[in-house]
C-alpha cells in the first residue's frame, strides 16, 4: 500500500518535472522569436546597448515604415502569392488525379509507373537544378518570369504528394465507387462527387506541404529571377540584407514582416498543419 | 439454349474488355500530369545531368565533350570541392543526430500528463513556418560577437566571446543549431508515435520491474523505429541540401567551411558559368545522397522493428 503511494507521488514528481522541463524548452524555443521582434522595435543605439535589455524601451513601429522605403514588402508578397497560390491549387489538383489512378483504376504498366513515381521521391531538386534550369531559359525562353516556378506544379505536385493522396485514397471503402459505378457514374464524377469528400483534409494537408516547401525556397528563385520588380520575399529580404548589413533594426523589422504571414496562415490552420505532419509521418 | 448462354457471355466479355479499356483510358488520362513530370522534370532532367556532366560548357559557346575530365579535376584540383564534400556531410551528421534527439526528447516530455499539450505543440511547430531566408537573417543577429543573444548569455556564465559564423571551426555547427530549432516537424511526428505505442508493453514491462531507463530502451525505441527511420530519412534529405544560409549569410565562408555542396553547384553554373562542370558536382551529390540513403534501407532490417512481424516490410 505504502509502495504504491510512493509510486504514484513518485509520478506526481516526474510530471511536474517533465512540466518544468518542457515551459524552460518552449522559452529557449521562443526567445530567438522574441528577441528578433523586440530588435525589431529598437533604435540602433538601444540595440547596442549592454546589458542588452529584454523589453524595448519605446516601441518604436516606426522602423517599419522606415524598412519599408526599402524593403518592398508588399510587392514581394503580391510576387510570392502569385507563385504560391497557382502552384498549391495546381499541385494539390494534380496529385489528386493521379493519387486516384494509382489507388483504384486499373491499367497496364501501373506497378512500373508507380515505383517511377516513388523512386523519384527522395530525388533532391538541386540534382536536376541545372539541366531545368537550360530547358526553360533557353530551350522555352521563360527565364525571368515566373513560369519555371510554377510549371512543375501542375506535373502532380510531386511524388511525395500523389504517394500521400494515394495512401487516402484507398482508405477509402471501395463499395462507395463501386456503387455510384453501377449508377452509371463516370470516374472523373466518382472523383468529384466520393473520393474528394472524403479526402479533403489529406488534400488541404497536401496544399500545405506545398506551401511550406515554396515559402521556404531561396534558390531556386534566385536562379529564374533577377529583376528586382519580380523579387518574391525571400530573394528580397536576402538583396536587402546585402544593402543593410549593419542596420540591424531596420534588417530585424524586414524579417519580421516576412515572418507574419506563415505565422497568421498557421493560427488560422494550425489543426491542419498539425495533424497533416501527423499523417505525412504515419501513412508512410 | 446453349447457343444463347453463348451469346450472352460473349456480349458480357465483350462488355467487360470495353470497361477495362475505358478505365485505362481514364487513367491514362487523369496521370498526364503525373508522365510529363516523371518525363520533364525527373528522369530526363536526371540523365542529362549525367550527359552535361561529361562536357566542357560555359554556356556562351557549344559544348565540348570533355569525357570524364571534369571528375577527374573536381577530385584532384578543385580547390573548393573536397571542402564542400566535408562540410556537407559534417553538417547533416550534426542536423541530423541534433534534430533527432532533441525532437524525441522534446516528444517524449509532451507525451506525459502535461496540461495544455497542444499548445505547447503548436510552440515548438511554429519555428517550421517561417521562411527559410528570414530564420536564417534573423539568427545571425543572435549570432552576432558583440550585441548578439547567445554572446550575452555565454558573458553572463563567464564564458568568453564566440565567433559563431565568422571562425571556421564554429560556423557549420552554429547553422547546425539553427536545423535542430527548426525541426518542429520532427517533434509533432515522433509525439504522434509516441502516442501510438501498446500501452500494454509498456505496463508488461513496469511489472517485470523494468525502470524508465529500460522502458525507453527497450519498448519505446523498437515501437518507434519505422517512425524514427522516415525523420531520419527526411531529416538527412533536407539537410544535405542545405544551400540558404550560404547564399544569404556567409558566403561558404570563412575559408570553405560552409562551402555545402548545392552552393559550390550555385556558383559554378550562375556565378561562372560553368555548367558543365557544375552538373558534375550535382552528380556527385545525387551519388551520395544513394548511397546514404540505401545504406539507411539495408541496415534498417536490422534495426526497425514491425509489429506484426515481416508482412509489412
Amino acid at each position: 500500500m505504502n509502495n504504491i503511494r510512493s509510486k504514484t507521488r513518485n509520478k506526481q514528481i516526474v510530471d511536474i518535472l517533465s512540466l518544468t522541463a518542457i515551459v524552460i524548452l518552449a522559452f529557449v524555443a521562443l526567445l530567438p522569436i522574441w528577441w528578433i521582434f523586440r530588435s525589431s522595435l529598437m533604435s540602433n543605439a538601444e540595440i547596442y546597448k549592454f546589458p542588452p535589455p529584454f523589453f524595448p524601451q519605446n516601441w518604436r513601429f516606426s522602423n517599419y515604415g522606415k524598412a519599408l522605403e526599402y524593403f518592398k514588402f508588399w510587392q514581394y508578397l503580391k510576387n510570392t502569392t502569385i507563385i504560391i497560390v497557382p502552384s498549391v491549387i495546381a499541385g494539390t489538383l494534380t496529385a489528386t488525379l493521379c493519387g486516384y489512378s494509382f489507388a483504384r483504376l486499373r491499367f497496364r504498366g501501373k506497378k512500373f509507373i508507380f515505383s517511377l513515381c516513388v523512386g523519384s521521391m527522395f530525388l533532391p531538386s538541386m540534382v536536376t537544378l541545372i539541366p531545368l534550369y537550360t530547358m526553360w531559359t533557353r530551350g522555352l525562353g521563360l527565364g525571368n518570369t515566373y513560369w519555371p516556378l510554377v510549371l512543375p506544379y501542375f506535373c502532380g505536385g510531386g511524388a511525395f504528394s500523389i504517394f500521400l493522396l494515394r495512401q487516402f485514397i484507398m482508405s477509402v471503402p471501395r463499395e462507395l465507387d463501386e456503387a455510384a459505378k453501377i449508377d452509371g457514374a463516370g470516374y472523373m464524377r466518382i472523383l468529384v462527387q466520393i473520393i474528394v469528400p472524403a479526402i479533403r483534409p489529406a488534400m488541404i494537408v497536401v496544399a500545405l506541404i506545398l506551401f511550406i516547401g515554396l515559402w521556404n525556397d531561396l534558390l531556386q528563385q534566385m536562379v529564374y529571377i533577377n529583376k528586382p520588380e519580380k523579387y518574391t520575399i525571400a530573394v528580397g529580404l536576402t538583396i536587402f540584407r546585402g544593402a543593410y548589413k549593419s542596420d540591424w533594426s531596420n534588417l530585424m523589422a524586414a524579417t519580421c514582416m516576412t515572418f507574419a504571414p506563415g505565422v497568421i496562415l498557421y493560427l488560422i490552420g494550425q489543426k491542419y498543419f498539425i495533424e497533416g505532419i501527423v499523417m505525412t509521418g504515419m501513412k508512410n | 439454349m446453349i447457343n444463347v448462354i453463348q451469346k450472352a457471355l460473349y456480349t458480357r466479355s465483350i462488355k467487360s474488355t470495353n470497361m477495362a479499356r475505358q478505365e485505362s483510358r481514364a487513367a491514362y488520362l487523369f496521370l498526364i500530369p503525373a508522365f510529363l513530370g516523371l518525363a520533364f522534370i525527373t528522369y530526363l532532367p536526371l540523365a542529362s545531368v549525367f550527359g552535361l556532366s561529361l562536357f566542357k560548357w560555359n554556356a556562351l559557346t557549344p559544348p565540348v565533350f570533355n569525357g570524364f575530365n571534369n571528375y577527374i579535376s573536381l577530385f584532384t584540383k578543385d580547390p573548393y570541392f573536397l571542402d564542400s564534400i566535408k562540410a556537407t556531410v559534417y553538417f547533416s551528421v550534426i542536423a541530423v543526430v541534433g534534430s533527432l534527439v532533441y525532437s524525441l526528447a522534446v516528444a517524449m516530455l509532451l507525451n506525459r500528463r502535461i496540461p495544455a499539450r497542444g499548445f505547447w505543440r503548436a510552440v515548438f511547430y511554429v519555428p517550421y513556418v517561417l521562411p527559410g531566408a528570414a530564420v536564417y537573417m534573423g539568427w545571425s543577429f543572435l549570432y552576432e560577437t558583440n550585441f548578439g543573444l547567445f554572446n550575452y548569455v555565454l558573458s553572463q556564465l563567464g564564458i568568453h566571446k564566440v565567433l559563431f559564423l565568422s571562425d571556421s571551426s564554429n560556423v557549420v555547427p552554429s547553422l547546425a543549431l539553427i536545423s535542430v530549432w527548426l525541426s518542429g516537424n520532427l517533434i509533432v511526428i515522433f509525439l504522434a508515435g509516441l502516442q501510438n505505442v501498446p500501452r500494454v508493453y509498456m505496463e508488461a514491462a513496469e511489472i517485470d520491474g523494468a525502470n524508465a531507463w529500460h522502458r525507453f530502451i527497450h519498448v519505446t525505441l523498437p515501437c518507434m523505429s519505422p517512425i524514427i527511420l522516415y525523420n531520419i530519412l527526411m531529416s538527412l534529405v533536407t539537410n544535405m541540401q542545405i544551400v540558404v544560409p550560404a547564399l544569404t549569410l556567409t558566403n561558404g565562408g570563412p575559408g570553405n567551411s560552409s562551402m555545402f555542396m548545392t552552393y559550390l553547384m550555385y556558383r559554378y553554373a550562375f556565378q561562372s558559368n560553368q555548367l558543365g562542370y557544375a552538373c558534375a558536382i550535382s552528380f556527385v551529390f545525387f551519388v551520395l545522397i544513394a548511397i546514404f540513403t540505401i545504406i539507411l534501407f539495408a541496415t534498417s532490417k536490422t534495426w526497425t522493428f514491425y509489429e506484426g512481424g515481416d508482412d509489412r516490410k
